[in-house]
């Protein structure tokens, strides 16, 4: 209808359809457009139109012949070697760590020897990696015990439910971090290497849940 | 701070680390040269130093036991040290003794990739055995696994 318009010879109509026309097709080829519009395009570096005075052309001779701009950037490297690092040098210096880091999980003991885990899996059951299982049997002295505590370290996502959920404080997220290891079957943690890990850092966990006593 | 001031630091890191050639030694090994006031020893022989004059997280830090050499890790650190080390707490072992109880076990670097690494195994009875006629059964599959934890030794399943 617009081209129409155009096409028209009365001056009037003539306008009001040229720019009809223009405000339609500017329309279209912005909505239907599969590429950027050439029109959008910015000339960031405009070619320089006045001449170079001669005093600019001779500092800027003056400046590559010397260097001058290597020779700078060595300075700020050599200063920088004097300053003090801003990073830490690991493992001689660590970082600082909270009470209540969640890291290697372990199973805690209580004071006398015996281990708190009562197998009544809320941990299992609040697992949101379900990364722990758990099986369970009655003890000869008839209290409930477990079998079987395994949890996959490849699987869990350390967001500290199952400690959360513990109704005795028996499986905690340690504040070790450093057990990385070279293989994934090491990763596989069961009831012997859970409770090996308490008794390791019992010295630790016992100070840090005793630091945030207040909040828990 | 002045220039004569980095100077004499310089020297007093050097006399602390016992000489120019210890000191090379120092660098060598840990990459850097620092002096400050020695907080404690543990049971491994890592020393720990401390110097508010750096900031914080490298102020604390610990010169492994020579005898590492180069086998140094963050994981030889134990437990009572580690939250030090870490500034958990600012109260060291040797001021505050840490809790001991007759089952705990000492501290053990990470093992992974020697021959001492931890191997999963399964702590329970496998849920279904294969039957084994009377003579075939000796004293040692019997009591195939005596570790297993707190397994009533009455309940048994498939054994009669």
């Amino acid at each position: 209808m617009a081209s129409h318009l155009v096409g028209s010879s009365y001056g009037a109509i003539n306008r009001i359809g040229a720019r009809l026309s223009i405000r339609t097709s500017g329309l279209f080829t912005r909505t239907f457009a599969t590429s950027t519009s050439a029109n959008v395009y910015k000339n960031m570096n405009p070619p320089r139109t006045e001449e170079m005075p001669w005093a600019e052309v001779h500092e800027k001779g003056v400046q590559r012949f010397f260097w001058n701009e290597l020779i700078r950037g060595m300075l700020v490297v050599t200063g920088h070697i004097f300053k003090e690092p801003a990073t830490i040098n690991y493992p001689f210096e660590k970082g600082p760590l909270s009470p209540r880091f969640r890291g290697e999980h372990a199973l805690r003991r209580y004071p006398s020897g015996e281990e708190r885990c009562i197998a009544c899996k809320l941990c299992e059951a609040v697992c949101p990696a379900q990364a722990i299982t758990i099986e369970a049997e009655e003890r000869p002295d008839g209290s409930r015990r477990t079998t079987r505590y395994d949890i996959d370290m490849t699987k869990c996502i350390y967001c500290g439910l199952c400690q959360e959920a513990c109704p005795v404080d028996a499986i905690v997220e340690g504040p070790n971090f450093e057990f990385s290891t070279e293989t994934r079957e090491e990763l596989l943690y069961n009831k012997d290497k859970l409770l090996t890990n308490g008794d390791r850092w019992e010295a630790e966990i016992s100070s840090n849940i005793e630091a945030d006593h207040l909040y828990r | 701070m002045s220039l004569i001031q980095k100077t004499l630091n310089l020297f007093r890191a050097i006399k602390q680390n016992g000489g120019i050639l210890s000191s090379l030694k120092t660098l060598y090994v840990t990459d850097d040269l620092k002096w400050g006031t020695h907080v404690g020893t543990d049971k491994y022989g890592n020393k720990y130093y401390e110097n508010n004059y750096y900031f914080l997280s490298r102020n604390r830090w610990v010169i492994y036991n020579p005898d590492f050499h180069l086998d140094y890790d963050g994981s030889q650190i134990p437990p009572e040290w580690h939250m030090w080390m870490h500034y958990t707490t600012d109260k060291p072992p040797t001021v505050k003794p840490p809790v001991n109880y007759k089952w705990m076990v000492p501290h053990q670097e990470n093992k992974s990739g020697s021959s001492e690494m931890y191997y999963p195994y399964s702590t329970t009875r496998t849920k279904i055995e294969s039957w084994q006629p009377a003579h075939l059964r000796t004293a040692d599959t019997e009591e195939q696994n005596p570790k297993l934890f707190n397994i009533p030794q009455n309940n048994r399943i498939g054994v009669q």
